[in-house]
């Protein structure tokens, strides 16, 4: 499948996101000739260790435990243990599986979804990151898929050039923030070169935890 | 949800059986090498004990991965009617590195199993598929090119079918009829009801070997 890369919306030092700023990069997107592709969207669920004794520290159980399922794939699944390095795929009843085995419950789930352009042989997501429950933004992200090239090395310095335009263009609508990527490292998390919906989802557990971390930078 | 019966055979009869099934099904069988690892969960970890299954087939050039829960048995009148087990059963196929995540969320290994043998896939008024394989067990961790058979001599037969709640009346009554088929040779029963190999079953090889294989005896 072909590569893509998926981008974070880092907000400058004392600027927060906001719709404003999702209007004017969807407005750059279409000025670009970009002709909307359909709707998009993936669901990303945090999963807790169903403690019988609560009082006990959860320190030996992860974390970061993420599952995540893309309208894409609809018969695929994705849990993602960051601190492990570790990503598997699974077909969607692996679900049911987590249900009867009650061991992790689900706390909090965020809503990825967006409209997907299309520039020529790149494909465009723009994504804003809504909690499932409320429909405050809390982030943005960009997703630029490079169709002709499935190999991650091939196409890095196609999409690198792609990108800088993207930066170029944005920066003169002075939108306080700009498009950043956490380049994971795919071979620790045992993947190769040849890009799969695994580096996906790796990707988007990556931007997440930016996501977070300038949240909390913030506060 | 899956109908399920089991049932055991001496090893010696086992190619009068392929003999049968093969007549039987009219398909071809498949080998089947699967390596069985029983998960259970670390016991501070959810509202009561959890198992769970991996499954490695190792036929594939690629060994493939797939988890498995299996759930209770339905209970009540109806369930007490047929003498196949009604329980839920559901399946994923997952990536490779599905053991290293069930430990890391806490999950620990039970025990170990390499079941060794061949199965038939068909239709014939349910999806059937019958297993016949030895269960073997291994000396060290993991060692499945190492592995001895828990019981020499004796190999287990299962018969499944999926069925939903729907349509399970009419899945197990097709997995009963079929088993009746196998009668002379095995006699099959709800997993944990044990019977034991049959008096008839060196006959009815024998009988089979002669007819289906032309082997004089």
């Amino acid at each position: 499948m072909p590569v893509r890369w998926i981008l974070h919306w880092q907000p400058n030092q004392g600027s927060s996101v906001n719709s404003h700023i999702l209007n004017e990069i969807s407005q750059c997107v279409d000025n670009f000739n970009g002709v909307k592709d359909g709707r998009w969207k993936a669901t990303l669920t945090f999963y807790r260790p169903n403690l019988r004794d609560s009082s006990m520290a959860a320190t030996e159980f992860p974390r970061d435990f993420i599952g995540i399922s893309l309208m894409e794939v609809p018969n695929k699944y994705f849990f993602i243990i960051r601190g492990h390095k570790l990503v598997l795929e699974a077909d969607s009843s692996i679900l049911t599986i987590f249900e009867k085995l009650q061991s992790y419950k689900s706390k909090v789930a965020l809503n990825f979804e967006g409209l997907q352009y299309k520039l020529g042989d790149f494909q465009v997501r723009l994504i804003k990151v809504v909690p499932n429950t409320a429909e405050n933004l809390r982030g943005i992200l960009m997703e630029i898929e490079y169709l002709p090239i499935s190999s991650v090395e091939k196409a890095k310095p196609i999409i690198e050039e792609f990108v800088e335009i993207w930066r170029e263009v944005l920066s003169k609508k002075s939108l306080h923030g700009q498009f950043m990527r956490a380049e994971p490292n795919f071979a620790e998390y045992g993947l190769a070169d040849n890009y799969t919906w695994q580096h996906t989802a790796v990707q988007y557990a990556a931007a997440l935890a930016q996501l977070i971390a300038s949240v909390q930078s913030r506060n | 949800m899956e109908c399920v019966v089991q049932g055991i055979i001496e090893t010696q009869h086992v190619e009068a059986l392929e003999i049968l099934l093969q007549g039987l099904c009219g398909v071809q069988r498949e080998r089947l090498r699967i390596h069985e690892l029983f998960l259970k969960n670390n016991p501070n970890l959810g509202t009561g004990s959890s198992e769970v299954r991996l499954l490695c087939d190792l036929e594939q050039t690629e060994p493939s991965w797939t988890v498995r829960h299996v759930g209770g048995a339905m209970r009540g009148a109806g369930a007490d009617q047929i003498s196949v087990l009604v329980r839920t059963m559901v399946e994923s196929k997952v990536s490779k590195n599905v053991l290293r995540m069930f430990y890391v969320l806490g999950y620990r290994l039970d025990h170990e199993l390499l079941r060794v043998g061949f199965s038939f896939q068909f239709n014939r008024g349910a999806q059937i598929t019958v297993t016949v394989s030895s269960v073997n067990k291994m000396l060290k961790l993991h060692a499945t090119d190492e592995a001895v058979p828990v019981t020499p001599g004796i190999q287990m037969v299962e018969v499944t079918a999926p069925a939903s709640a729907e349509n399970y009346t009419e899945v197990a009554a097709a997995v009963q009829s079929f088993c009746e088929y196998l009668a002379p040779l095995l006699h099959l029963s709800k997993p944990g009801v044990s019977t034991g190999v049959v008096p008839t079953a060196a006959a009815a090889a024998a009988s089979l070997m002669s007819d289906g294989g032309g082997t004089p005896l």
